[in-house]
């Protein structure tokens, strides 16, 4: 006969005995001022190992694992199986840490090859991980562990999950990661209490003049600065890219009317992302941004980063061709790196090429890259583009670049990113 | 023009300089880029703790400015017991979010009045801006909407169009015909003969005056009645109640005033109605309460 509070099949704890013994070490750990950690495992696809092999089959699969986890995790938890093919693991004194290694290792011991009949197959598990709280009862921490095993199998499976963790939706509807959720709020926060600002970095002719001033997103919340490779990602996930690129094109334009202002003609040029381009209504914002800011379009630019090379849409393509239009100019960012390649230069309306600093940073040393930069200075001239470089930091690079007859520099050398006033600035001592 | 000087951002600049700032903004761009007003109350904002006093002076230096917040703080909207006799008292009673909408309203108020020929315009928005914070109260606070919210919404739905008259000598005429129309969306008119529309104009600009995203939001679609329709993963469900609680105060104000010249309330007035859960009796049930509000608010 099977004993009270145990899977025939297995052994283990069955679903009561599971209970039972969670409401005992929950309090044990609890008075103990111990951690103590639910993971719930489940294994993936498993409905298919029934259908193709039968239950018989099923079973003898869930005995062969099941026997791997006892033996993985023998004398550190106790080990229910809760039925079908899902197995929770009671371990006492656990915290995060620990009870993530746990994971890591029984998702090992489940991926091990098992056999039915002559057929090898790997199976794969989903885990959820849950901690005990102050206040909760051992059931709703079972709960928790179940609720993150889904969240697992909802990502694809053969991962775990800790409980809080899991992706819940963001402002605008995306499913986000913690972390990602508060960037997601920081992004709204600074777009609603003036958070954002743009900075503005020279960019220097070889004959002295002004090429232009790329702006640059600075964004701060509660005194803290957001650096862009936090923030980018996210508001691309979520869509706030589009609002941040609107919002930098419109104040873009108006810092081109302040300079204006101030007697000096210099175009500002602002980042487009690949989003912002394939977003609706891009070529009316663009509009509203140039009769916002008041100013003749010629002093607007788009730098268009290399992400948008990825796919260059048919939407991009008419984006870019009213861009071309409404008369503000085009410039490609990082150009020969990432993305970006030769077939851009034919398909994309650009007048002018920024050189990634890649090439840059390593001349005048580098044989490979002094060739590359002198070929793409020559067919940049060809094609009638200016050529930039990017990232100059170096008297030795300068001279190198003017030789190569690169139009114009950009980098610390010259003139690091200062803010708009300190622009104004900048100008009239240059000039 | 080119001898404007620059304001340095390290010193507080005297009022004196923020007044005269901006008078000249509203005098150059007829839209200011964004007013140096509420730059300051924003990094006051962002500080742990807002100097209350030395923004309370900033706006002291205005006297519009100041009787208008001291105005708001004051009025019935917020129910407060007590009164507010400074602009010091009004800020901290209102709260900075309140107060740099409340300040954003009143420039706007300024811009609109320093643009030839804007002033009626004004009057329009102004009305039906009160109407819709009027109708918060008649209708109850949800998805966060409050009658300030409801106010500031008011005001800034239009804020595109003087951008666009001074870019456009043919716009008021593109306005008409747009009025008139009773089968395309109102900003599809526009962009036959724009390429752009006020509500976006629009919505950059309240973006730009660091504006409740969800005010922005509403503004860039307040002409569109698919989106308004469209729930909550298209678009925020404050933003579709603040354009259907204008859109029905633009109604009332119309019916009161015997002037109907749009044809707004026949295009979006059933999916408004929808989202105030309101049938078309209960929309004209409305009326005899918001006669007086219509007729009080007649500036």
């Amino acid at each position: 006969m099977d004993a009270i509070g145990f899977d025939p099949l297995t052994g283990f704890l069955d679903r009561g005995g599971c209970l039972r013994a969670a409401v005992r070490l929950a309090e044990f750990c609890r008075r103990q001022g111990r951690p103590f950690a639910v993971l719930w495992a489940d294994l993936d696809r498993f409905k298919q190992v029934n259908e193709s092999f039968g239950h018989l089959g099923g079973d003898a699969v869930i005995a062969m694992v099941a026997r791997r986890l006892g033996d993985a995790l023998a004398g550190r938890a106790e080990v229910a199986r809760m039925g079908g093919d899902e197995f929770t693991f009671l371990v006492p004194a656990c915290d995060r840490r620990r009870a993530e290694e746990i994971a890591d290792e029984l998702l090992r011991t489940i991926a091990m090859p098992v056999e039915v009949g002559n057929i090898r197959m790997r199976p794969s598990g989903s885990i959820g991980v849950a901690l005990l709280d102050s206040e909760e009862d051992s059931l709703a921490l079972i709960e928790r562990a179940d609720r993150a095993m889904l969240e697992a199998k909802r990502l694809g499976g053969g991962r775990y999950v800790v409980s809080g963790d899991e992706q819940v939706p963001g402002r605008v509807g995306v499913l986000l990661a913690r972390e990602e959720l508060v960037i997601e709020s920081q992004i709204h926060a600074a777009l609603e209490s003036g958070g954002l600002t743009l900075h503005y970095q020279p960019i220097i002719n070889f004959s002295g003049s002004i090429e232009s001033a790329e702006a640059l997103m600075r964004c701060q919340v509660d005194g803290l600065s957001l650096a862009p490779n936090k923030i980018i990602p996210v508001a691309e996930k979520t869509g706030l890219i589009a609002r941040l690129g609107e919002w930098s094109m419109l104040n873009a334009a108006q810092h081109a009317r302040r300079l204006r202002d101030h007697g000096f003609a210099t175009k500002v040029a602002v980042n487009v992302s690949r989003a912002q381009l394939t977003a609706p209504r891009f070529v009316e914002a663009l509009y509203a941004a140039l009769y916002c800011g008041d100013i003749e379009p010629d002093l607007l630019e788009l730098e268009l980063t290399e992400s948008l090379f990825l796919d260059v849409s048919e939407t991009v393509q008419a984006n870019l061709k009213a861009a071309k239009q409404a008369g503000v100019s085009l410039a490609i960012d990082d150009f020969g790196t990432g993305y970006s390649c030769l077939a851009n230069l034919k398909d994309i309306p650009a007048s002018k090429l920024k050189l990634d600093r890649a090439f840059i940073s390593v001349l005048p040393d580098d044989r490979r890259a002094l060739a590359i930069v002198r070929a793409i200075a020559q067919l940049g001239r060809e094609l009638g583009m200016t050529i930039v470089a990017e990232g100059v930091e170096t008297e030795r690079q300068f001279e190198i670049l003017a030789e190569l007859n690169v139009d114009a520099v950009q980098g610390f050398l010259r003139a690091r990113p200062m803010d708009g006033e300190a622009l104004v600035e900048w100008l009239r001592r240059w000039r | 023009m080119n001898t404007t000087t620059s304001v340095t951002t390290d010193k507080a600049p005297t009022p004196t300089v923020v007044e005269s700032k901006l008078e000249q903004s509203l005098r150059d761009v007829g839209i200011p880029p964004r007013p140096l007003i509420l730059e300051r109350v924003g990094e006051e904002m962002r500080k742990e703790e807002p100097n209350f006093r030395y923004l309370g002076e900033l706006i002291s230096a205005d006297v519009s400015l100041a009787a208008g917040l001291l105005k708001t703080a004051n009025s019935s909207y917020f129910g407060f017991r007590s009164r507010a006799r400074t602009v010091t008292q009004a800020l901290v009673m209102l709260g900075l979010n309140i107060s740099s909408r409340a300040i954003a309203g009143l420039v706007l108020r300024k811009v609109f009045l320093a643009t030839p020929a804007m002033e009626r315009f004004w009057d329009v928005s102004a009305r039906v801006a009160r109407v819709s914070g009027w109708l918060v109260g008649r209708l109850g606070v949800r998805d966060g909407v409050r009658p300030d919210d409801a106010y500031t919404f008011g005001l800034f739905r239009d804020c595109g169009i003087p951008i666009l008259m001074k870019k456009f000598p043919q716009y008021v005429a593109i306005l008409k015909e747009a009025d008139a129309d009773l089968d395309r969306v109102f900003t599809d008119v526009e962009q036959v003969r724009c390429p752009t529309n006020h509500a976006i104009v629009g919505s950059l600009m309240a973006q730009n005056w660091w504006l409740p995203e969800e005010t922005s939001e509403a503004i860039r679609c307040h002409h569109d009645a698919v989106i308004l329709a469209s729930g909550p993963l298209v678009i925020a469900p404050a933003s579709a109640r603040m354009v259907a609680l204008a859109q029905l105060a633009e109604f009332l104000v119309q019916r009161i005033d015997g002037q109907s010249t749009t044809r707004e309330w026949d295009k979006l007035g059933c999916t408004c109605r929808q989202l105030l859960a309101l049938d078309a009796e209960g929309a004209e049930a409305l009326l005899p309460e918001a006669e007086p509000v219509v007729r009080d608010t007649i500036d």
